[in-house]
């Protein structure tokens, strides 16, 4: 009877679960990685409007920055495409001598920030006047050239273009001599460029607002969520669940959400692309433009995901750390 | 393997649930709680599970004492005890086999083993046929059953009962308490709180008896034995 005992009392403590393979335990914890996710994906489609409505929530917050962002980019592009045609224009003062002009032009020619330069002399001027301007008629009743001989130069750019250091180019023209003005045609380039700035500013402002709303969402769809398992929570504590056990299935829900939210975003973006891609192709033909219209990428794309997944896992974690300490067994 | 320590209790309203109680239980003993409702029980119990802890004295398990324990390592000390509830706590939105499983999935057992165990363990308390139906489906009877196979399914060194057989008839008591018998004989220390006089009385066990917080008595049962 004492020898039946004994092993019987060998054979519980053997058994007594504390006693489980590193390997066994690892492959336990991916196992159940994998049952969670699976059952808190079921869990969502059990419950498919609430599920539907989160998700669409973070689809069209993650859509509308995206969106700006696209918008602000191709303008960007757009912008940089006429960037290289940030020409200066230098006037010559009226009656410099030949040698003056040539000294002038070998001056600028040697500047480090000029790329080419061109000479269009006063009687050039005239003649593409004549034939361009349609007033040829007119000019005839003057008796001097009234146009003065310019140089048209190029500035060296490299990528984007750099407003101060033309701006430094500019001034170091007009200090030399028989130099009457200096041009250049890069107003309009400089608004453009405070746009873009603008707008992007305005994307990450509307990025941070939205992203806040996304963790709000995804935090009160959690919360619910647990809520609703309360019972199950405490059971899970009572029997030996770690924390880290019982915020296992809601990150991953939140996880889940956030994902899919990204990836309906996605879709709608690429739709909205395609159903805009036609009438801008048709106004760039219009412009006799190469211009394309720049959609989000493969990088684009998994950034959004990347977000989704990091937004919906920081709502949930949010949630659960808040809600989670609550429910102990009483 | 349990000892209380001249232990307290007071809960934060000012109420004393237990007063200085002290008491040893050996390793595969088996000893019935009783008292009114309110003398204290389930706050024993509570604090035996780490529920609760205790404002003063010591709660010691095989040695070590649970004051040391930080709220991180309650898991694992967890997964050493076996709990039945009065009100069984089943999850209703699963099978009796993963009402089972609870315990070990928690721990980490490999899916394999988790079956075999939750089988031998509804095997143990005769519903091993019901092992696909929701705990909904069964008698109040079978659910305490559920109840102590997933308590029991993990082989834990204590085995603490509340209120077991509070709404089961007589045969089913002694049913369950033969299931009891059981675990003890493989060295499993079991402690029942109870107020069930007639199922004490039928049963030739270590009584502790609670009386508004304090341990009054202590030893052999009702009727003389």
């Amino acid at each position: 009877m004492a020898a039946t005992d004994n092993n019987r009392d060998a054979n519980q403590r053997g058994a007594s679960g504390q006693k489980l393979s590193f390997s066994n335990r690892w492959r336990a914890y991916k196992s159940h990685h994998r049952t969670t996710l699976r059952t808190s994906f079921n869990k969502m489609l059990h419950e498919p409007l609430q599920t539907i409505l989160t998700v669409m929530v973070i689809a069209i917050a993650l859509t509308l920055p995206a969106a700006l962002y696209l918008t602000v980019d191709n303008v960007q592009q757009l912008g940089s495409n006429f960037e290289s045609s940030a020409q200066i224009t230098v006037f010559v003062q009226q009656g410099a001598k030949t040698k003056a002009i040539q000294d002038l032009e070998s001056q600028l020619t040697t500047m480090p920030a000029v790329a080419s330069v061109d000479y269009i002399s006063a009687k050039q001027a005239l003649l593409e006047f004549k034939a361009l301007s349609g007033f040829g008629s007119a000019l005839r009743y003057l008796e001097d050239n009234p146009l003065p001989a310019i140089f048209l130069v190029q500035p060296r750019v490299e990528g984007e273009i750099d407003l101060a250091e033309t701006t430094k180019v500019v001034e170091a023209i007009g200090a030399l001599s028989v130099v009457d003005d200096v041009q250049i045609d890069m107003a309009w380039l400089q608004r453009l460029h405070s746009l873009t700035e603008m707008g992007h500013k305005l994307v990450l402002a509307l990025g941070i607002t939205l992203g806040i709303g996304v963790l709000l969402v995804i935090g009160n769809t959690i919360r619910l969520a647990i809520e609703s398992r309360r019972d199950e929570i405490i059971v899970v504590k009572l029997v030996g669940g770690t924390n880290a056990y019982v915020r296992r299935p809601f990150l991953y829900t939140g996880f889940l959400l956030g994902l899919l939210g990204a990836l309906i975003a996605s879709i709608m973006l690429f739709s909205c692309l395609l159903w805009m891609s036609s009438s801008i192709e048709n106004l760039a033909s219009l412009y006799q433009s190469q211009y394309r219209i720049e959609g989000l990428g493969v990088a684009g794309f998994f950034t959004l995901m990347l977000l989704g997944a990091v937004f919906g896992l920081g709502g949930a974690w949010i949630a659960v750390s808040r809600h989670l300490r609550d429910i102990e067994p009483k | 393997m349990i000892q209380f320590d001249n232990l307290s209790k007071r809960y934060p309203g000012g109420f004393e649930a237990l007063r200085n109680v002290s008491f040893k239980m050996d390793a595969g003993e088996m000893a019935f709680l009783t008292g009114h409702s309110g003398a204290g029980k389930s706050t024993l119990l509570k604090l035996l599970m780490l529920m609760e802890r205790p404002t003063s004295g010591n709660l010691l398990i095989n040695g070590k004492n649970l004051n040391r324990l930080s709220n991180s390592q309650i898991p694992m000390y967890r997964r050493q005890v076996g709990v039945v509830f009065q009100n069984h706590q089943l999850l209703l939105d699963r099978s009796v086999f993963d009402n089972v499983a609870l315990p070990l999935q928690v721990t980490g057992y490999p899916a394999s083993e988790v079956g075999r165990r939750v089988r031998a363990a509804l095997d143990g308390v005769g519903l091993l046929d019901k092992e696909q139906q929701n705990p909904m489906a069964l008698s109040g009877g079978e659910q305490q059953r559920v109840g102590i196979a997933r308590a029991v399914v993990h082989k834990p060194r204590i085995l603490l009962a509340d209120e077991p057989t509070g709404n089961l008839d007589p045969e089913l008591s002694t049913e369950i308490m033969a299931l009891f018998r059981r675990f003890q004989s493989v060295g499993v220390t079991v402690l029942i709180a109870t107020h069930d006089i007639s199922l004490i009385n039928r049963m030739q066990l270590r009584i502790m008896r609670l009386e508004d917080g304090e341990l009054t008595d202590d030893g052999g049962g009702y009727g003389g034995y």
